[in-house]
């Protein structure tokens, strides 16, 4: 398969980065082809611009290079992995604006003639995200998971009826050991080998 | 009442920069003190840093790039976000504001050896959202309003306990008449100025 992954964590040499790593080296042993995207290492910037806002229900909604290199990526994608850190119940601001400016008509999602949105994305058979949290899980599932939803609703109502999903998280960080970072480490890996 | 308005659109001439303007004229009409912050206009930069990362629980006062930031949110007892929802939820740029202004000592502290953080904006005792969504009320429940849970969840409960929420929402905005846009702003305006 062909796997996008992206990861969206500012700091080399976080969990995150470690996370992302374990997934690339599980996959690619799997005989998968795997693209990393590090979103932070790359420079992208999160927020959409006034050209793209402008171009968003043309045509041509890709006005930056970067952003048609990526859309090119996942337009080919048939696995999709996205890695990081849930601040304040969400992904960071610079994976969703990742999903703003490459996710356009044409890209995440289509119009129909009635102006309704229709799936795009059905080339992707699976999805996955990988996050990490702050907050323990009771506290995660009681106030609000967006991040997940984000991923498991928003784009997968725009792959195919059959692509899978599957959602690993590590919770309460702040406190967690060295050893429950390194099994969750593990299981991301065998997660990623058998995808 | 102090009213913060925090608006994100890149285009001065969109629904949203419309909805902004209802919103403060509301809100002047009811003889409120307003901050209004136009986050695109400001170029706010939505990329929390490695160093912002490194440094998210130390005294906010060892960062000066938010400081205004976070100064608004100390005056204000009111908060009115003005966002267009894409991706079923606010934009990046103003999540950003969120992940980088948001932060320990400002919004929350956490106490040593734990992972429960304790509020620090008690005074804030109204969430309003004004929103356009591009796609259909029933495209939104589906896909969970993550917008919605993000304000009056996850900021909300840093706010007062009795802290009331209300929700101005357009669904449908990419296909909807003339005359229901017309209507949603009279219906923001109107809320702004009975708001108490």
């Amino acid at each position: 398969m062909q796997v996008l992954v992206v990861l969206a964590h500012p700091t080399a040499g976080s969990l995150n980065h470690a996370i992302a790593d374990r997934a690339c080296t599980a996959l690619r042993t799997a005989g998968h082809d795997v693209h990393l995207l590090d979103l932070y290492a790359l420079g992208f910037r999160a927020a959409m611009t006034a050209d793209e806002r402008a171009a968003y229900h043309t045509d041509e909604p890709i006005v930056d290079p970067l952003v048609r290199e990526h859309a090119q990526l996942v337009r080919t994608a048939e696995a999709l992995v996205f890695v990081y850190p849930t601040w304040w119940s969400s992904m960071p601001a610079i994976l969703k604006g990742w999903l703003e400016r490459v996710f356009v008509p044409g890209v995440g999602f289509q119009f129909n003639e009635a102006g309704k949105v229709r799936p795009a994305l059905t080339h992707v058979r699976r999805l996955v995200g990988i996050s990490t949290y702050g907050s323990p899980w009771p506290y995660v599932k009681v106030i609000n998971d967006n991040g997940r939803r984000t991923i498991m609703r928003t784009i997968r109502i725009n792959t195919g009826t059959f692509t899978r999903t599957h959602w690993l998280g590590l919770y309460a960080i702040d406190t967690a050991t060295a050893d429950e970072r390194e099994r969750f480490l593990e299981r991301v890996e065998r997660r990623m080998r058998s995808l | 009442m102090k009213a913060l308005v925090v608006y994100a659109h890149p285009n001065p001439s969109s629904l949203c920069a419309a909805a902004r303007d209802r919103v403060t004229a509301g809100l002047a009409a009811a003889g409120h003190e307003i901050r209004l912050l136009d986050l695109y206009a400001e170029e706010f930069i939505p990329e929390l840093s490695s160093w912002e990362r490194e440094h998210h629980l130390d005294d906010p006062a060892t960062k000066p790039e938010i400081a205004r930031h976070a100064a608004d949110l100390r005056w204000c007892d009111t908060l009115v976000l003005v966002y267009p929802t894409w991706y079923s939820a606010q934009p990046a740029i103003m999540k950003g504001w969120i992940d980088r202004v948001w932060v320990n000592g400002v919004a929350y502290e956490l106490p040593a050896d734990s992972n429960r953080i304790r509020p620090l904006l008690q005074h804030i005792r109204r969430i309003v959202v004004v929103t356009t969504h591009g796609s259909s009320k029933w495209v939104n429940a589906v896909q969970g309003e993550g917008g919605k849970r993000v304000a009056f969840r996850s900021l909300r409960v840093l706010c007062s306990p009795r802290c009331r929420t209300t929700w101005l929402a357009l669904y449908g905005a990419d296909t909807c008449s003339q005359e229901r846009r017309s209507a949603f702003l009279e219906r923001v305006e109107k809320k702004f100025r009975t708001l108490r």
